[in-house]
């Protein structure tokens, strides 16, 4: 027993970059594993994709740190290891400016050459939709998203509604304006292969706008705890090419003005407000409703 | 000293010594009434343990529901109940309380003093920390536990509004939660202002503040922090108060209320609060890392400073939990930036942790190891933190298990490394004895396994797309390895921990004797012997260096080489007399000594608030009873003398 300690002891230090190098492997080869449906490397939008990069960009030097910085620790625990035991202490260094100005400075350059592209994309990503963007008000009440879709109207002017029992579908190739509104908790809207999330959040109501490269389907949910079924609070979204999309979206108005008119959703008529996403004071914009649950 | 107090005859008077005098001879009643720092030290510590084996219990119940896809070994609800408490018990009775711990043991002992500025107020802190502690914990039986219900918070242990109102978290849970982070709060601020006073004022004769140990200077920092932030949280938790009790409309988003109004406040709160947890630890591993590599702390002055900065910028990157919220473009380029700057004090740290063990003689003793493995550990975690600071890539990060991964390698790779190194090092100046030093390798290195094994997958199903606070999740996400992984791992860590309360069990009666100074130490705690007399040091210390231990042992002659000093030659400590306290007769059997005399007053004081809480959630009846303990404590306590005439 004690000689196997002794020798997983002397071994330890080799073993721990070989254990961090599996783990480095592994992840690589996991990002090209197929059935990962919200694999935040697998982006197939743009917003995703320019998130992704951005992550890159931090993550391939954070690692280089790690390695060199664990690498050094284990570098000097060998190479600084006590071999005398009776041994007077060492020389007693204290400090060397120029080298401590340097790990103080370098780093900093370093970190603000991340700031840089990260404060571009913050406002590349954070400015409103194009005005051609198509709009979807989506609604969060504990436990579904609601789709509503202000440009399928029936004769009436009630738009469609898809209340988390329907797969909702978003047309491909132009951004797709999804504006967020709370019905009670805070929820966050995620689709991650399309981009990250924005929350839901009452009261202020936030635009999130995510760009489908092609036809595909995808896996979304609440990224918000908010409360006990938080966990399948999911969706699955399908992504059509425009004359599918515009195919799709005829079929249900048709069903839908030939149903009687269901009664009005109490919020079905409030109109999209492009507030939230870029207001820094949030204010209330909508009428507070359904809180009472 | 001794006749300060007017002499009293009347029978109040009379029956409070009695009961001191009890005090002094019942073991039971000592660690009730006492004011000794070092044995208030040793109840934090035991509690913030058995607290730790709380909440590791909740970890390792969550990580069997979670190994493999649609479990049923909890359900949802008590899973969530279970998270809720998980990080609850382990930010606030147990990283907090530990630090604490450290605090009350070693910052007498390390700035040469007989005992903390306030020692009544000491026990109150740590008192109320209990009663706060056992309240929140109380919770589990809000519902019938024993018919399956458990009770306990479920709104998570940031307390979202609006889900932290009664509205949609009904039951008592978040009530708990509420009060009890309050009584909480007291207990931390109580602690917070005793060190500040006791390191600014209590140091011994030549302990300039730049003399002073790291860990000092990091206590002192916390606990700063913890005086300017508790109150933050104190607002937002007494707010929640409101809305649930009372019916206020703070964060009712039906009334107007604004839910990021909290998040705002708790997480003003919450980031300086990251830092009052890891920098103790840091303080710590500042200790150990120049002991075994038997030179000074590297960049001494810039390891203090960046200490400082950290604690002055942690007010200024709160909104990086809040990205998501959509705050705008301008409050995330501000707060990204400032997150992105905090790494460089952080970075400056490790990097003059790095230059300490250069050029040592480093000895692999078991101290060592956890301090090793904190700063790379650390590492990571900090690494981890850069790479989701960056706004844009965060907004896929927030809120998966990448983030999980993140705050555990800092502050379980962090601070708990860091605070178990703290154990191994100064057990010996608390027991005379090692805690055994082979056990204690198998300790850390299946700590070091498990912990990696079960974090290090977590940034990859974070990565993967997997959310937090779920229960279960489908088997074709690709997630079931990595969760798998991190299962096996918390197993691994748990029984690390348990190798490790063996081991301390054993070596508190049976583990070899270690002397005063074990380690070849640098510090003041080591020139007094182990244990330490309940006076600390017979003879106040004259202090003429940093690391003033070190050299009253070794010097350096022209070349900078070092020699031992001779007994008995030129550099023989030097003590102070006539310290303005009295105790300039003192010899070193310590005689004439006089300390502080055991109080109940803190114990009755701190009793109040449990009573207090329990009262506004079930009958107010019990609010005076609680407001009447309070008030007596608090009279008893200015009214008794504080050390009693002999």
């Amino acid at each position: 027993m004690s000689d196997v300690i002794r020798r997983l002891r002397a071994n330890a230090p080799r073993l721990v970059p070989a254990l961090i190098l599996l783990a480095l492997v592994v992840l690589l080869l996991s990002g090209c594993e197929t059935d990962t449906p919200q694999n935040t490397f697998a982006a197939e939008g743009e917003v995703a994709r320019k998130q992704r990069d951005l992550f890159y960009w931090a993550m391939w030097p954070a690692i280089g740190v790690m390695i060199l910085v664990i690498g050094g620790i284990i570098v000097m625990c060998l190479r600084f290891r006590e071999r005398d035991p009776n041994s007077l202490p060492p020389r007693q260094l204290e400090g060397n400016t120029p080298l401590k100005l340097t790990w103080t400075v370098v780093p900093a350059i370093m970190l603000l050459a991340l700031g840089v592209p990260m404060v571009a994309m913050i406002w590349d990503l954070g400015a409103d939709p194009s005005p051609d963007a198509y709009v979807i008000n989506i609604e969060a009440q504990r436990y579904s998203f609601s789709f509503i879709y202000p440009e399928i109207k029936d004769a009436k002017g009630n738009p469609l509604i898809l209340d988390g029992l329907q797969d909702p579908h978003i047309p491909v190739g132009k951004q797709v304006a999804f504006h967020l509104k709370s019905n009670d908790v805070i929820h966050s809207f995620w689709i991650p292969r399309l981009g990250g999330k924005l929350d839901v959040v009452p009261n202020n109501d936030n635009v999130l706008w995510l760009k489908a490269d092609k036809p595909d389907t995808f896996h979304g949910e609440c990224a918000e705890y908010c409360g006990i079924d938080h966990a399948t609070m999911k969706m699955l979204i399908h992504a059509d090419a425009q004359e599918d999309f515009d195919k799709w979206a005829n079929e249900e108005l048709l069903q839908l003005n030939a149903t009687p008119a269901p009664k009005p959703s109490k919020s079905a008529s409030v109109t999209p407000t492009p507030a939230g996403s870029a207001t820094i004071a949030p204010t209330p914009t909508a009428t507070p409703q359904g809180t009472g649950g | 000293m001794a006749t300060i107090a007017a002499p009293r005859t009347s029978p109040l008077a009379q029956a409070l010594r009695d009961t001191r005098a009890a005090a002094e001879h019942n073991p039971i009643l000592n660690w009730l009434a006492t004011v000794d720092h070092k044995k208030i030290g040793v109840l934090y510590g035991v509690s913030s343990f058995v607290f730790f084996c709380l909440g590791g219990i909740e970890a390792l119940l969550m990580r069997a529901q979670l190994a493999r896809p649609g479990a049923n070994v909890l359900t949802a609800d008590e899973f969530n109940r279970l998270f809720t408490m998980h990080g609850t018990t382990m930010v606030f009775l147990v990283v907090m309380p530990m630090s604490a711990a450290f605090f009350n043991l070693m910052i007498p002992l390390m700035i040469g003093a007989r005992d903390v500025a306030f020692p009544r107020l000491n026990a109150f802190s740590y008192w109320t920390f209990l009663a706060g502690a056992i309240f929140l914990n109380a919770s589990f039986f809000t519902r019938n536990i024993f018919g399956g219900e458990l009770g306990a918070p479920d709104g998570g242990w940031f307390g979202y509004a609006p889900l932290n109102l009664r509205a949609f978290t009904p039951g008592h849970g978040m009530d708990f939660w509420a009060l009890g982070l309050n009584i909480l709060g007291i207990a931390s601020l109580a602690g917070g202002f005793n060190f500040i006073v006791t390191i600014l004022n209590m140091r011994a004769p030549g302990m300039t503040l730049f003399r002073m140990p790291v860990f000092v200077w990091m206590t002192l920092v916390t606990s700063f922090l913890i005086i300017f932030a508790m109150p933050v949280i104190a607002v937002a938790l007494f707010e929640l108060t409101f809305d649930r009790f009372f019916g206020a409309n703070f964060f009712n988003p039906a009334a107007g209320g604004n839910p990021l109004l909290w998040q705002h406040m708790f997480w003003l709160f919450g980031h300086p609060g990251v830092y009052i947890l890891i920098l103790p630890a840091f303080g710590i591993i500042s200790e150990i890392l120049p002991t075994f590599s038997r030179k000074p702390l590297f960049g001494y002055p810039f390891v203090v400073f960046s200490g400082i900065a950290i604690g002055f910028m942690s007010w200024g990157v709160w909104v990086h939990h809040m990205y998501t919220t959509g705050l705008g473009t301008v409050a995330n380029s501000a707060f990204g930036i400032s997150t992105i700057l905090i790494a460089v004090p952080t970075g400056v740290k490790v990097f003059n942790w790095m230059g300490t063990l250069w050029g040592g003689s480093i000895r692999f003793r078991a101290p060592m190891m956890f301090a090793i493995g904190t700063v790379a550990m650390f590492t990571i975690g900090g690494l981890s933190g850069v790479t989701h600071s960056m706004v844009p890539s965060d907004y896929q990060q927030q809120d998966t298990y990448y983030v999980v991964a993140h705050f555990h390698y800092v502050l379980f790779g962090g601070a708990i490394f860091g605070l178990f190194g703290g154990m191994y090092y100064w057990f010996p100046k608390f027991t005379g004895r090692f805690l055994n030093e082979r056990w204690g390798h198998v300790h850390f290195w299946l700590m070091l396994i498990g912990f990696n094994l079960t974090f290090f997958p977590m940034h990859m199903s974070g990565l993967l797309g997997m959310p937090r606070r779920i229960y279960t999740y489908p088997s074709d996400y690709g997630w079931n390895l990595w969760n798998l992984m991190s299962s096996v791992g918390a197993f691994t860590i748990a029984l690390s921990v348990l190798i490790f309360m063996i081991n301390f069990l054993y070596s508190i009666r049976r583990g070899k004797e270690a002397g005063d100074d074990p380690w070849d130490a640098r510090t003041l705690e080591w020139t007094i012997p182990s244990p330490p007399p309940h006076y600390n040091f017979a003879e106040i210390p004259v202090v003429h260096s940093r690391d003033e231990f070190w050299h009253r042992k070794y010097q350096e002659d022209a070349q900078g080489n070092v020699v031992p000093v001779i007994a008995g030659a030129a550099h023989a400590p030097e003590v102070a007399h006539g310290d303005g306290d009295g105790h300039g007769g003192a010899h070193g059997d310590g005689h004439g000594i006089h300390l502080p005399s055991p109080s109940f007053m803190p114990l009755i004081a701190a009793l109040g608030f449990p009573f207090i809480a329990v009262g506004l959630i079930y009958d107010y009846a019990l609010v005076p009873v609680g407001a009447t303990l309070l008030i007596v404590g608090l009279y008893g306590w200015a009214l008794e003398p504080a050390t009693e005439e002999e």
